[in-house]
């Protein structure tokens, strides 16, 4: 009994803080989501509207485009960073000199901010003096510079590109922490057996490393529908809206159109998808940890 | 293994791969700003200058978004670590009702959109007044690292064998000196880890900084290397001078505790 009480007590300004900053703000976001807001000098005016600020977005076929868009580039991007980072651990578990180097270079692009990397790379992807288009037209694959953010296509594999190089690291690490723990001794067996590298890394490393992938999915794909800081930057959200996210139009819906009620209908709609992704996968996980 | 120097080679150029685009940033930050618009671009700023320094911290005072990432980053690290550790501690080492549940609650708020709590949380710090302040910032940061904090540490603690806590117990030590003496060093690298993921996410970042901070008095150094704008161009030279002084710290850090990283990074972090 005493221990439970202490238990509590020990927990409780932690648990009281996160459920005051998340978990109630987000109720209350629902309310301003079914509300019109109208700011005034020192508060706020709220009239019940229903669910006409959620009609709306669902008409809105920026709406509609922004999530095809996030959608799409959540799939593109998280596939592309496991793949990379599966390969990139089984690499690093595999080097018997250097480790800790190749370790301390990859932390650098994951502890690079943001915006930084944004920056970075709208210069690298820069249509009239950038690196990108340096080495294309060194390498002749192209005759003259690439306006690389005019045009949708391009603009997508600059995020792509941006994204891969901050992301993979953290992908890698991940899964390298399940690579490490394979036991070594399978690898020679499976090789004494006449197995090909391909069929060790599909029939022994992902099997066993199962656990480390599906957390890393589930961070990446959650974290990457959530997107906001590096098309805000680096694209604008451009050419036209072409690389709009969910979360991009609600910060314009909020403080561009100052509609914080329809803002929030956004915002409630994106955070519905996640929980329901989350709530997926972790069903997907026990059901794994159940079986496995 | 016969792998072992292909391996060592390949893992070297990815790396070095990896590394490049932030060697393009420190090359680029110390070139003049005509050189900035060539093509095609040189390797090697000719000659090196400081001027992109000067315009940063003299004309930007990008100093003072500097010092607003640092108060920010440092007092939520504090802060989440003072009130994650005990519980953890709570979650693991007691029988609370319930904990297996807030575990998994934890878990989920970890991976909540940001965005999902921008409408509320910018309505209820402007009616408390608080837009354009530290705490608009620290407070959030906060209750967003939390969740993963508390995990990491524990995950820490799990391993930490209960017979010293009995011990001391026995002689009368009451439950934060308990905590403090036995409990804290042993779980250093969970600490470690918690702090060091915590400090990097804040001094990233960005969307809370832009909403709830528009007064450049409280803007962080994200938001600053955003904003940099000129009329016509981007400043680019002014916003890799920024950037190059806003890496320093954290890759120093990184660098640093790297193995505590690596380590929180390739347990995943969460995994119970």
């Amino acid at each position: 009994m005493r221990s439970r009480r202490r238990g509590t007590l020990l927990s409780a300004p932690a648990l009281i803080l996160v459920a005051l900053v998340t978990l109630f703000p987000i109720a209350f976001s629902v309310y301003l989501s079914l509300s019109d807001v109208q700011a005034g000098v020192d508060g706020y005016e709220f009239s019940f509207t229903g669910t006409d600020n959620y009609a709306t977005a669902l008409q809105s076929s920026a709406v509609w485009r922004a999530l095809r868009f996030t959608a799409l580039y959540t799939v593109v991007s998280v596939t592309i960073e496991i793949l990379l980072g599966l390969g990139i651990a089984v690499i690093i578990d595999r080097m018997t000199r250097g480790t800790g180097l190749v370790l301390a270079m990859l932390l650098i692009p994951w502890a690079t901010i943001t915006v930084v990397s944004a920056q970075l790379w709208s210069y690298i992807f820069n249509g009239v003096y950038g690196l990108a288009n340096h080495v294309l037209v060194t390498l002749h694959i192209v005759s003259s510079p690439v306006t690389f953010l005019n045009s949708p296509s391009g603009a997508f594999l600059a995020l792509l590109v941006a994204d891969a190089w901050k992301t993979t690291p953290f992908v890698a690490l991940i899964l390298f922490g399940g690579v490490r723990a394979i036991d070594k001794e399978l690898y020679s067996a499976a090789r004494l057996d006449g197995a090909g590298e391909w069929r060790i890394l599909t029939s022994i490393t992902v099997p066993l490393i199962r656990q480390a992938m599906i957390t890393a999915i589930v961070f990446r794909v959650l974290q990457a529908f959530g997107i906001f800081d590096l098309p805000f930057v680096l694209t604008n959200g451009g050419p036209g809206s072409a690389t709009q996210s969910i979360a991009m139009l609600a910060y314009n819906a909020l403080f561009q159109d100052l509609n914080i009620g329809y803002g929030a209908a956004i915002s409630c709609v994106t955070t519905l998808v996640v929980v329901v992704l989350a709530v997926v996968f972790l069903r997907a996980f026990r059901a794994e940890n159940v079986h496995g | 293994m016969a792998a072992g120097k292909g391996a060592n080679i390949a893992g070297a150029a990815i790396g070095v791969v990896f590394l490049l685009p932030v060697l393009w940033l420190g090359s680029s930050a110390f070139k003049p700003v005509s050189e900035l618009g060539e093509f095609p671009p040189s390797l090697l700023p000719t000659p090196p200058t400081t001027a992109n320094f000067s315009a940063a911290f003299g004309t930007n005072d990008f100093g003072s978004f500097l010092v607003n990432s640092l108060v920010v980053g440092v007092l939520s690290t504090v802060i989440v670590v003072c009130l994650g550790l005990p519980a953890a501690y709570g979650l693991s080492r007691t029988r609370m009702r319930g904990s297996g549940a807030i575990l998994t609650g934890l878990l989920v708020i970890s991976v909540f959109p940001v965005i999902a709590t921008i409408p509320p949380l910018y309505v209820l710090l402007r009616t408390l007044g608080w837009l354009n302040s530290y705490q608009a910032l620290i407070l959030p940061y906060v209750a967003f690292n939390l969740p993963l904090g508390i995990w990491t540490m524990r995950n820490s603690l799990l391993p930490i064998s209960q017979e010293m806590e009995e011990a001391a117990e026995l002689d009368g030590a009451g439950t934060v000196r308990t905590i403090l003496q036995i409990i804290v060093p042993q779980a250093l690298p969970g600490i470690f880890v918690a702090s060091v993921l915590t400090f990097v996410a804040c001094w990233q970042e960005f969307l809370m900084a832009l909403s709830f901070n528009s007064d450049a008095t409280y803007q962080t150094a994200p938001v600053g290397i955003a904003l940099f704008g000129g009329a016509f161009q981007l400043p680019y030279g002014t916003i890799f001078a920024a950037s190059l002084v806003a890496l320093v710290p954290i890759v120093i850090l990184v660098l640093a505790l790297r193995r505590w990283v690596v380590d929180g990074l390739s347990s995943g972090s969460v995994k119970g």
